[in-house]
């Protein structure tokens, strides 16, 4: 029986800045037995520690068809975060996990499949959309839907224009405030789905992004006739332990950490408190 | 047989009193269990107490002495630090410089007490105060002259008691919490709870009557309720005295809170340190206790008039002498029979000089002794106190934790903490009890009453104490309130009550009161500050991991302030949480987001006592303004 | 019911028993602390352990879990971060644990066995020896017969002693318990029938004593699982709390934490530390957004995590062990008994 807190120690191998108060790190853990053993599905997070500072967690931003390497896009939030923020290339880290649930890819087989982002919601979509993509013939239509407040705060700039010049992907990008020079969709996201065709019968839509965007997308696929079911998405709590141990993350008698973070809608509405 | 693992003590936040079992697990400070035994606490403490652990053992300790050099703070010998100090202070004197002390709610009756020996002692200087002392003693003191010597009276634990509670509450609840569980505890037992607050708080919700008050307002209710009071008495008492003019239009829940009052058996008067703010705190207390006189309670067994200090030991602070205008013990500077007991004990005349207060001072002197504390943080005017102190030519900070004024001191004295040191603290209503150590002070750290009598001593001050009780036992001499408590005694059982001596002085006559500013009353609001103390800057909150976290998230998403109003409010100017808004008072005017808080009454604006700076421009140094409130363009 | 198979021990070796526990182990027992509080501490000698007693309000669940509770070792080394998790095997006995304590330490033990097995609680509960002192005189404050934990213990110890005058009677509740009796051999002899009677009668009484049913989770929980009980009044309700968190942490069921990193010489140790629900900040996002802002939405998450159905079925009990310490704690009215009232009526009167 090992540890429920004791983390593998990984060293950043290179930090890339998203937006101004995002970085992603791509990272290994130090230990290659370790690194090779650590398998995970997209959507799952790990708990990550600064040491000094303690641990939270982030979703693997990464997809686990490319085990090389780990990545998580982190947005400067607070103590533990900004002293991240803080690292560089050769630096460790610690990393428990994978924790969580993690999307379910073989049951999206066959599908039509619709990702919505927002914001800093993009990166655990991201190793979800690389997993699907890296073996694109199990599934039918892929739509990168992603929205962000400025054109400033869009990640992963180069892989949306990379994945939109794919002829099998259709990326539609928005912002809620344009800019000088920003020539793309100004609106908050749901504008995008007047740009696309929808196939709600046959898609499965995966929805990540602040709390109100979610609130508000789920709204707009279910008046556009996707069933409750269909509806996949991630949800945020404060967490201490990511093992379902601590009970900060509890909504009523589940775990984002361990039941979650990824829950269909129809899970949603049964979370009750 | 006594076993331990832990040890009492007293809970180092607020004056309530409450005792606590520190427990210590591989030589640090690693939980805290209840006493249930404990006569003030029984078995409860609040969050605070709860995490009394925690700051000692997470938080940035002084481990090693340090003297500024050229390259910064340095580590050195205690002999070379101790010697620094005094030399650095000598030779500001030398200059012909003023130099001050400053003691601290935050440190004990003995470090206290020591401190203010120091000053008057040795460095012969009256410039010597607290920081928070004027958010209590005033108050105290009005209390103490309206009733010739005979209040503060009562505890926490006869709250309970009570049949009438009358709290001018600031938010108890947050504040004081073993004094808000007394008036709830009351109130469950059937008791009346007025609530005099411009918040409605959540005592208010508890209330028979709720009176809405204006910052400043404190003192017109308490005119009212006196006047409630003597109608009430006069009534009963069927003499053919004419009963006084009704006050000209008293409100209806304060005329009838002043005849519960006038009623009851047993009745308290519970004033939260907010309630001054916009008062003189002098009139109040005169007023408070002139109130308590008309209607019967003052000297009656079970009835409570208590003014609350602010911070943890801030009633001991000035009682052990710590104030530019007071002797230890309270006595005036002009006592001579104090002045004599103190020469004996010292075998030194104290010098008796008046001395300027904690903010005055700053921007005065050129050396400065600060004990266990950071002077800008409690002060009101924080940038000018930080930029001051930084002109001194002499810091010299005696501390237990990292804190902006140990990063600009020139000699740092590191100290034991609440959880490492021997000596007593005085609760808001009068106990003396025992600090205990529950672990041995990291690395050289020493005790604060130690370092302070190594001090002493270097300033040819005879100081030969071997031990805190030693202290003690000096104070208990030259204090006649605190005679015949012994560190012995104080051991074996939870502390003693002290009462000041009553001087049986005539009692004055009712004040005049004033009426308050009033607001304008034609769209315009009422602007004060939150508090008179912010818990998220004392270091023992600052640096607790669980006791910190609500204030780091506001601070850390407000960085630059905020104000609060009620919804109404906020509706009727068209703004929501975050926007922000335009104050304008005749003094300036400053623009900052706005926050709403349900328990806010329409009219008022509060601004946290922590961003108080950004609010300045707007007070220009009143503690109540009036300003206009627009949404700026655009 | 099955005879249970109990031994006796003659209350004049007591001592020379526990020295012979002592020897082997740290014995940790209810002593007087300052002023007659009676706590749960280490001994140092028989003659300190309490045999009558209120029940300390600081319950034993903190030798098992303590507050600050060191779980990795942080070191940087010379290739870089060494971790290292710390385990704590020291060998414990709890001597003379009240039945509703010994009910909080099993539901601790499997909460934490549960889905993925917390190793650092359970290596400290593997080296302790559970011995529990029955209740034949219940305490004012308790209820534990409301949720089936006490007065007499009947799972959960290693030992369960009951005192029959001038004996001892223990039952063995347990491998463990069994092996102790047989190491400490020499001080016990089977008992009788008849001092098994005299235990049930004990029990018997006790349970009289007990008998009126003064918290009630069947209907409470009806309505909690179901969320059947008003805002308002968990709003009224909240208005008496004061948000201590005391409930939760002399709760010998509670087990919330925080994860975080203390200094310890040129490293760091990562600790859990208790926390509370009932703390404004426990569920406080970076962003602050705060999903239990009110103190409502949190009195509400405390009750439904002690008395739901959902919860019952998940740790099959209610999270609740009667042992009366809330009441003793709360620095508000709201303590558990008074809640369940409130719940079932659907008042609230302060
Ligand atoms: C499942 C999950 C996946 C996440 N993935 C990402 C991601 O990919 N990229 C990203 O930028 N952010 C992500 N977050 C949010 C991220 O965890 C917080 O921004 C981060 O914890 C803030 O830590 P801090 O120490 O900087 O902030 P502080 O405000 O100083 O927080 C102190 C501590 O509280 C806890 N905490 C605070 N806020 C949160 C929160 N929102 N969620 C969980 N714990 C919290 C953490 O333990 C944190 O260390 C995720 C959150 C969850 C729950
Ligand atoms: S009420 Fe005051 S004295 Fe009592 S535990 Fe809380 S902070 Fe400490
Ligand atoms: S013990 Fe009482 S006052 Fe304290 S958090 Fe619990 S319910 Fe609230
Ligand atoms: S984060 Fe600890 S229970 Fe989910």
């Amino acid at each position: 029986m090992d540890s429920l807190f004791l983390p593998g120690v990984a060293r950043i191998l290179d930090v890339r800045d998203e937006t101004p108060d995002t970085k992603t790190f791509r990272v290994v853990l130090r230990d290659r037995a370790a690194h090779d053993g650590f398998e995970f599905q997209p959507g799952q997070f790990v708990e990550l520690s600064v040491f000094g500072c303690g641990e939270a967690p982030f979703c693997i931003a990464s997809s686990p068809t490319r085990p090389e390497y780990l990545e998580l896009t982190v947005r400067r939030a607070g103590q533990l975060t900004d002293a991240l923020h803080r690292l560089g290339a050769g630096d460790e880290i610690g990393l428990r996990g994978p924790c969580g649930n993690g999307f379910d890819v073989a049951a999206a087989a066959g599908k039509d499949l619709v990702f919505v982002g927002g914001g800093i919601g993009l990166p655990p979509l991201r190793g979800l959309i690389w997993n699907v993509l890296d073996q694109r013939e199990r599934f039918d239509r892929v739509t990168v839907l992603y929205g962000a407040r400025t054109p400033n705060d869009l990640v992963y700039k180069d892989e949306l224009k990379r994945w939109a010049e794919r002829s099998d992907v259709e990326v539609l990008v928005t912002v809620d405030r344009g800019e000088p020079g920003w020539d793309g969709i100004v609106g908050m996201v749901p504008v995008l789905f007047d740009r696309t065709e929808l196939h709600p019968r046959t898609s499965l839509a995966f929805v990540c992004g602040p709390p109100v965007m979610i609130t508000f997308v789920i709204q707009d696929l279910l008046m556009r006739g996707f069933a409750d079911h269909a509806i996949i998405s991630t949800l945020e709590r404060m967490m201490q332990c990511g093992v379902g141990k601590c009970n900060h993350c509890a909504i009523g008698h589940r775990y984002v950490c361990r039941d979650g973070p990824v829950f269909s809608y129809s899970q949603i509405k049964e979370l009750v408190e | 047989m006594t076993v331990v693992d832990a040890v009492l003590t007293a809970c180092p936040f607020c004056p309530c009193g409450c005792g606590l079992y520190l427990q210590c697990d591989d030589g640090k400070p690693s939980g805290v269990a209840p006493s249930r035994h404990h006569p003030i606490s029984q078995s409860r403490l609040c969050a605070r107490g709860w995490g009394a652990h925690e700051a000692p053992a997470w938080g940035e300790r002084l481990t090693e002495p340090l003297v500024r050099r050229a390259g910064g703070l340095t580590p050195v010998s205690w002999g070379e630090a101790l010697d620094a100090a005094v030399s650095g202070l000598n030779d500001v004197r030398a200059t012909g410089k003023a130099v001050g002390v400053l003691g601290s709610a935050r440190a004990t009756n003995e470090e206290n007490y020591l401190a203010a020996r120091l000053a008057r002692g040795g460095l012969g200087t009256g410039d010597l105060d607290s920081c928070l002392r004027g958010t209590y003693l005033p108050l105290a003191r009005g209390i103490s002259r309206g009733s010739g010597g005979r209040a503060p009276q009562g505890s926490l634990v006869e709250i309970e008691e009570s049949e009438v509670v009358i709290l001018f509450d600031g938010d108890l609840a947050r504040s004081h919490p073993r004094a808000a569980f007394a008036v709830m505890q009351a109130v469950a037992r059937g008791a009346r709870l007025v609530t005099v607050s411009c918040l409605r708080t959540q005592l208010a919700r508890l209330a028979a009557t709720h009176v809405r008050v204006a910052p400043g307002g404190q003192q017109e209710v308490v005119a009212g309720l006196i006047a409630s009071v003597v109608e009430a008495v006069a009534a009963e008492s069927m003499t053919e005295r004419r009963a006084p003019e009704p006050a000209a239009e008293m409100a209806e829940d304060v005329k009838e809170a002043g005849r519960w009052y006038a009623q009851a058996e047993r009745a308290s008067l519970l004033v939260a340190p907010e309630a001054a703010v916009g008062n003189s705190g002098e009139a109040l207390g005169f007023a408070l206790a002139s109130l308590s006189q008309a209607a019967g309670h003052l000297g009656r067994a079970g009835s409570v008039v208590l003014p609350l200090p602010v911070r943890w030991n801030l009633r001991g602070a000035c009682e052990m002498g710590v104030g530019p205008d007071v002797l230890p013990g309270l006595r005036p500077l002009d006592d001579q029979a104090a002045l004599d007991r103190l020469a004996r004990a010292w075998g030194r005349p104290p010098a008796s000089p008046v001395g300027r207060d904690a903010a005055a001072m700053l921007g005065a002197v050129g050396g400065l002794l600060v004990v266990a504390e950071d002077p800008p943080s409690p002060l009101r005017h924080e940038r000018a106190a930080r930029e001051a102190m930084s002109q001194l030519d002499c810091l010299v900070v005696l501390d237990a934790f990292m804190t902006p004024t140990v990063r600009a001191a020139h000699v740092v004295l590191p100290i034991a903490s609440h959880a490492e040191c021997e000596g007593t603290c005085t609760s808001a209503d009068g106990r003396v009890q025992r600090v205990r150590p529950c672990a041995s002070p990291p690395g050289s750290a020493r005790p604060g009453w130690l370092v302070l009598a190594e001090l002493s001593a270097r300033l040819d001050l005879p100081s030969q104490f071997g031990s805190a009780g030693e202290v003690l036992a000096e104070i208990c001499h030259v204090i006649p309130a605190y005679q015949g408590l012994d560190h012995r005694a104080l051991d074996h059982g939870w502390g003693a009550v002290v009462a000041p001596k009553s001087d049986a002085r005539p009692v004055e006559s009712f004040p005049q009161v004033a009426g308050a500013q009033r607001a304008a009353g034609d769209g315009s609001y009422l602007l004060t500050l939150d508090g008179v103390f912010d818990w998220g800057s004392d270091p023992l909150v600052a640096l607790a991991p669980t006791l910190s976290r609500d204030f780091v998230s506001k601070r850390k998403l407000f960085a630059g302030g905020f104000l609060e109003m009620c919804s109404e409010d906020a509706e009727a100017l068209g703004v929501r949480p975050g926007w922000p808004l335009r104050v304008k008072s005749r003094h300036g005017e400053a623009t900052l987001p706005v926050m709403v808080r349900r328990e806010l009454e329409p009219g008022l604006l509060l601004v946290p006592f922590a961003f108080r700076e950004q609010a300045e421009g707007v007070l220009g140094g009143d503690d109540v303004v009036a300003v206009q409130a627009t949404r700026p363009a655009g | 019911m099955e005879p249970v198979t109990a031994q006796v021990l003659a209350k004049d070796r007591v001592g020379e028993w526990i020295e012979r526990l002592m020897a082997e182990a740290e014995v940790i027992a209810p002593v007087l602390a300052h002023g007659g509080d009676e706590v749960f501490a280490p001994i140092r000698s028989p003659g300190e352990v309490l045999w009558e007693f209120t029940n300390p309000v600081h319950p034993p669940k903190r030798f098992l879990l303590p507050q600050t509770d060191p779980v990795v070792a942080i070191r940087r080394g010379d290739n870089g971060y060494e971790l290292e998790a710390i385990v704590d095997e020291r060998r414990r006995v709890l001597l003379n644990v009240r039945s509703c304590d010994v009910a909080g330490l099993a539901f601790l033990q499997h909460v934490h066995a549960a889905d993925l097995p917390d190793r650092s609680y359970l290596e400290r509960a593997a080296a302790t020896t559970i011995v529990c002192l029955s209740c034949p005189d219940p305490c004012p404050l308790g209820f534990c017969i409301c949720s089936g934990a006490g007065p007499f213990a009947r799972e959960g110890y290693d030992l369960q002693l009951s005192d029959i005058g001038d004996l001892l009677l223990a039952e063995i509740g347990s491998e463990r318990g069994g092996e102790l009796l047989a190491a400490t051999d020499g001080f016990f002899r089977p008992a009788t029938l008849a001092e098994m009677a005299q235990r049930q009668q004990l029990e018997e009484k006790a349970k009289q004593l007990l008998s009126e049913q003064t918290c009630h989770f069947a209907s409470a929980m009806r309505r909690v699982s179901t969320g059947r009980v008003a805002e308002d009044l968990w709003r009224k309700m909240s208005d008496w709390c004061l948000e201590c968190g005391a409930c939760n942490f002399v709760c010998p069921t509670c087990f919330c934490f925080s994860v975080k990193d203390r200094h310890n010489g040129d490293g760091w140790l990562r600790c859990r530390t208790w926390d509370s629900c009932q703390y404004p900040a426990f569920t406080l996002e970076a962003s602050g957004h705060n999903p239990r802002e009110e103190r409502r939405d949190r009195i509400k998450r405390r009750f439904f995590h002690k008395v739901s159905a959902q919860y019952y079925q998940r740790d099959g009990m209610v999270g609740c062990v009667g042992c009366g310490r809330c009441v003793e704690v709360c620095l508000g009215t709201t303590d558990m008994p008074a809640v369940v009232a409130a719940i079932r009526k659907g008042e609230w009167h302060g």
